[in-house]
């Protein structure tokens, strides 16, 4: 057992969040700053004809007001493609047009309300397919001429096509020879919101000296650093984002744009400080939303079940921007055949820009929207050759010695044990009582399963490290530079450090605010990959203390440091343990009787760097886009009413493989709060746009959520395959719980109603419409 | 945050609350009588309405009434919605009221402003249209008593500076046998697909429906009480007689399926009809 791992954990912020103490960016209200507000687009797609801002800028308090042609830049991760504030045309409602600045909130708003904008409707790129067509309208007509980011992604010229990525693997035509059945289905996925608690907020200051000060609601300091420097050429030392506590991300906030907003807007009032905050409105379509997919699946199988090729057309909804969405094609590609071993795939993932809000990252990369397309295709499958559904996913599981899409060796130790994931998962379902079973009053309960692989497609050299410094009573504190966006990550860096120096993890103090002066980096608080990055580095930190505290004392005991061991802030001798020295005693220095003092200060420093990983080939996929995997099987439990054609969630379970759990009721939360998100995604969480592309629903009025009373039983339970080069064996799994579920809903309500479930949200109208041949 | 000034007034006594209605017109501004404030406090925010000042009504003592007096149930519009649910006072309203948006929502809305308010569902009138219900106006500084059905078509229609100050309901309505069914998209806390609230007189089943239609409105009495006619059939022929009124839209569900589910509403209420009288009830 270990001495911490597996334990409960408080996390280290809970009193201070719980009590509505702990601070977010736009809790501090502080006098003399500027405020700034936007003017957002109404129209989808359409041209600017003229901007009025007479009225405005001659309205109380206003101190600039900035449209996109003061403003000479284009921005963007991966492709430059995006002005900060539209410029010629809006691409998408809810793009930022005119930016005031007040110097209050009320004076900024009432000013936009005097901006008059004349805009000339375009034709609108209403969806994937439509943006796909022949002779399509062209969202961005110099496509060609914009600068690219990085090496990897690839637009095309002439089309609405911002990245394509290609898997290649086996022989397909080999494949089809082989194959006895086919089965074929269109799927198609709505762009939706994180609808993250804390709405987005940035400011800015710009110092005499030239120094920017940005603080923040980011997953991604490191980034919005790099991304001002790039944009504005800033030398990138003069830039310090400061983040605090982060009211919830789920991928959102790790995309830059308010930061870019309030920079400009700074520097527009000879750097006086500027604060810009998101409405709720303005945080669900003007800053960044997740994506919408529609996808072509073809599997050829044996009659056995076993599946031998499948051809797969992913086409991301990007939106008007590009944004991350290339990478999230990309993530979908490289896991495109789910957790299942097949050996001849050929898979299009295209990023494609309509004229819908723009898509980022959002909690599951990508892979809760490949999931529902797969995992619907393996029901299809068993269904058609009369296999139970867990049994087809078991007769296809990816398993040791298997290659993924895009040719990686499958481990144990770097994909766990998926098939072990759906054996436990029968018996936390009562998967034997049945799969269907009608009950009275036109009532049926029905179960349907999804399952899960995910890797975390990031930068192939991303980092991340740890100082650890001592106070003078001998407890440390630890600085990392993740965020602490919710999971309590701070919390389990501390609890990797006790156990590796066996010490009270109430004696470690962690650095909950990110500086990124001070701050070690962090590539980004995403990806599933922060108790793996952080964790590795807290270890290399750890190992650099215990190096240093072993040399000191042996020196001050007269031994060797092998001779010597460490706990409960002790090192002493592994033969007497009553000769030791406690921490206190040497960590700020040892001091003889007589006044001499040596060994000094002792900091520990640890780091990480992705290793292994490559870009993918170009033409065939194949390379490594992370370091590992974690697998998972998830079940939802419905009753379905078979007059009235609604639903009620019973059920929703989970089985990960884990590999270590480190914080049980932490993890327990962690994949409870996926499910549940997931479960929004099945039911009910969508944009919904017009014919014109405006999205109809914009607040929490009619964007429906789950609410807590609406929660079924959770049900979780874990497979814990060590993942030998993760901290204490641990995968990551902050983001997976979402993953399968959709998709799980859709199998237990297309089993239960009789019906071919293939759009998210599941609404009993679409039920009915299809029960009753309807048409839409 | 609501990007422009204005006055908040809080009268203690209606004479008061009409003098400053007055006043405020009379000085070229643009008052707004204010109950629960939820309806006016998002739309300013979104910048859907302005006004100059709102004049609260929470401290006029009539407006809180909430009793029974001569046989009536007095119900003052100031009432929130979460009071009339707890009090128990008239089951249908109670049960009507406590499935309008959730309850941090309901001890704020009033039962004068949902019924005011320009969201179309208004589903605390359902109860009241089809009780009879009086209501007490203030009106040119005086009080008036109608039947509520005369300034409510499913909108209200009063003039400026005119307040409904209480809603009146004789008490022979209180405790018969009713039926309340809400349907939404899916959640349970939504607008309604369909909300319906109906009683069972001696005369036969009264009800009025919400959501359907940009307001509530009546369910033709006759064919709903046509002895001769089963139930199912009775279900068509209502669906039949008012589907020119129902509406579709993008966000909740088209006219199809709203026509669909109103057919299982009506089934529903006629089948817990029968139940009650098996019951005794």
């Amino acid at each position: 057992m270990g001495y911490i791992i597996g334990q409960n954990i408080i996390r280290k912020e809970a009193f201070n969040k719980v009590t509505g103490t702990a601070k977010y960016t736009d809790d501090f209200i502080a006098t003399g700053i500027y405020h700034a507000d936007l003017l957002v687009s109404p129209y989808a797609h359409a041209k600017i004809i003229s901007i009025d801002i007479s009225a405005a800028a001659s309205a109380k308090g206003v101190k600039k007001i900035i449209t996109g042609n003061d403003i000479n830049v284009l921005c963007g991760p991966l492709i430059d493609d995006k002005p900060p504030l539209a410029k010629e045309k809006v691409r998408y409602h809810g793009e930022p047009v005119v930016m005031v600045v007040a110097d209050c909130e009320q004076n900024a708003k009432a000013a936009v309300a005097k901006i008059k904008v004349n805009f000339q409707p375009l034709p609108v790129v209403n969806s994937v397919s439509d943006a796909l067509k022949e002779n399509a309208v062209l969202i961005h007509e110099n496509l060609q001429q914009y600068k690219k980011n990085v090496s990897d992604v690839y637009p095309e010229t002439g089309s609405n096509v911002c990245g394509h990525v290609k898997i290649r693997k086996g022989d397909l035509q080999k494949g089809w020879q082989e194959s006895e059945l086919t089965i074929e289905s269109n799927f198609t996925l709505p762009q939706s919101d994180h609808a993250a608690m804390e709405t987005r907020a940035a400011q800015c200051q710009i110092m005499p000296n030239g120094r920017v000060i940005v603080c923040s609601s980011t997953q991604a300091p490191f980034s919005v650093k790099e991304q001002i420097n790039k944009t504005f050429q800033v030398p990138i030392e003069d830039i310090d984002v400061n983040v605090l506590f982060v009211g919830g991300g789920f991928g959102g906030k790790a995309a830059v744009q308010l930061e870019i907003l309030a920079y400009i807007a700074a520097k527009a009032v000879d750097g006086h400080t500027v604060k810009i905050a998101s409405s709720r409105e303005k945080d669900m379509i003007t800053t960044p939303c997740k994506i919408g997919l529609e996808a072509k699946i073809k599997i050829g199988a044996k009659k056995n079940g076993k599946i031998i090729v499948a051809e797969m057309h992913y086409n991301v909804d990007c939106g008007g921007y590009a944004d991350i969405a290339p990478r999230i094609a990309k993530a979908i590609a490289v896991d495109c055949a789910g957790p299942y071993n097949i050996e001849n795939i050929s898979c299009d993932a295209l990023s494609v820009y309509t004229n819908h809000p723009v898509a980022t990252s959002f909690r599951g990369f990508g892979h809760t929207s490949l999931s529902f397309c797969i995992e619907r295709m393996m029901d299809k499958l068993g269904a058609a050759l009369n296999i139970d559904p867990i049994e087809i996913r078991m007769i296809n599981a990816l398993t040791e010695g298997c290659y993924s899409p895009t040719q990686v060796k499958v481990t144990l130790s770097n994909t766990g044990n998926f098939g072990e994931c759906l054996n436990k998962l029968k018996t936390l379902i009562n998967w034997h009582e049945g799969q269907r079973i009608v009950e009275s009053n036109h009532l049926i309960r029905a179960k349907g399963v999804g399952c899960f692989v995910k890797t975390s497609d990031s930068p192939t050299n991303a980092i991340s490290g740890v100082l650890l410094t001592f106070n003078s009573d001998g407890s440390i504190n630890l600085n990392c530079g993740a965020v602490e966006i919710g999971p309590g990550m701070k919390t389990t860096a501390a609890q990797i450090l006790a156990e590796k120096l066996k010490m009270d993890i109430g004696r470690i103090q962690v650095k909950m605010e990110v500086d990124t002066q001070t701050s070690p980096v962090h590539w980004k608080t995403v990806a599933s990959m922060t108790t793996y990055m952080v964790g590795r580095a807290v270890i290399s930190a750890a190992e650099d203390l215990i190096r240093q505290l072993l040399n000191g004392a042996a020196t001050i005991l007269r031994c060797t440091p092998e001779d010597l061991e460490i706990a409960e802030e002790k090192i002493f001798l592994k033969t007497d343990q009553k000769i030791y020295l406690t921490f206190k005693d040497i960590v700020h220095g040892f001091q003889y009787q007589n006044g001499n003092s040596i060994v000094g200060q002792i900091m520990g420093r640890g780091n990480f760097i992705m290793n292994q990983l490559s870009y993918l080939d170009k033409e065939t996929g194949e390379g490594k886009a992370g370091p590992y995997w974690t697998p998972g099987a998830q079940a939802v439990e419905i009753e379905y009413d078979t007059i009235q054609h609604t639903y009620r969630i019973l059920k929703a379970a989970t089985v990960v493989d884990a590999g270590k759990v480190l914080n049980p009721k932490t993890v327990k939360g962690i994949l409870m709060g996926g499910m549940c998100m997931g479960l929004g995604l099945g039911t009910s969480e969508s944009f919904i746009y017009d014919a014109e592309g405006i999205v109809q629903n914009t607040s929490f009025r009619t964007y429906k959520m789950m609410r807590y009373g609406e929660t079924p039983d959770y049900l979780i339970d874990y497979v814990e395959t060590p993942q030998l080069d993760a901290p204490y064996g641990s995968r990551g799994l902050a983001e997976h719980g979402i993953i399968g579920i959709p998709a799980a809903l859709a199998n237990a309500i297309s089993l239960a109603a009789g019906i071919d479930v293939t759009k998210l949200p599941i609404t009993p109208e679409q039920i009915w419409q299809q029960k009753e041949g309807v048409r839409q | 945050m609501i990007a422009f000034d204005f006055a908040y007034f809080r009268p203690e006594t209606l004479k008061e609350a009409n003098e400053t209605y007055k006043q405020l017109i009379i000085a070229g501004k643009l008052p707004l009588y204010y109950g629960g404030g939820t309806e006016i406090i998002s739309m300013a925010r979104a910048g859907s309405i302005r006004f100059d000042a709102v004049i609260d009504i929470k401290s006029i003592p009539e407006c809180n009434t909430l009793c029974v007096e001569n046989n009536q149930l007095i119900i003052g519009s100031a009432v929130t919605l979460t009071k009339i649910a707890e009090s128990g006072c008239f089951p249908l309203l109670g049960k009507t009221v406590s499935r309008i948006a959730d309850h941090t929502i309901q001890d704020k809305i009033t039962i004068g402003g949902n019924i005011a308010g320009s969201i179309i569902y208004r589903e605390a009138a359902l109860p009241l249209m089809i009780t009879n219900s009086k209501v007490k106006i203030i009106k040119k500084n005086k009080l008036h008593e109608l039947p509520l059905l005369e300034i409510f078509d499913g909108n209200l229609h009063l003039q400026n500076g005119e307040l409904i100050v209480q809603f009146l309901i004789d008490t022979n309505y209180l405790n018969l046998s009713y039926c309340h069914v809400k349907k939404t998209k899916l959640d349970k806390i939504d607008y309604p697909l369909i909300t319906l609230a109906a009683i069972k007189t001696d005369n036969g089943i009264n009800a009025a429906v919400s959501g359907l239609a940009d307001k509530p409105f009546l369910l033709p009495v006759k064919i709903l009480n046509e002895q001769d006619v089963p139930e199912a059939v009775r279900a068509d022929k209502t669906v039949g007689a008012i589907q020119n009124n129902i509406i579709g839209d993008l966000i909740i569900a088209g006219k199809e399926y709203r026509m669909f589910v109103l057919k299982n509403v009506l089934v529903q209420m006629f089948e817990n009809f029968k139940e009650a009288q098996y019951a005794g009830i």
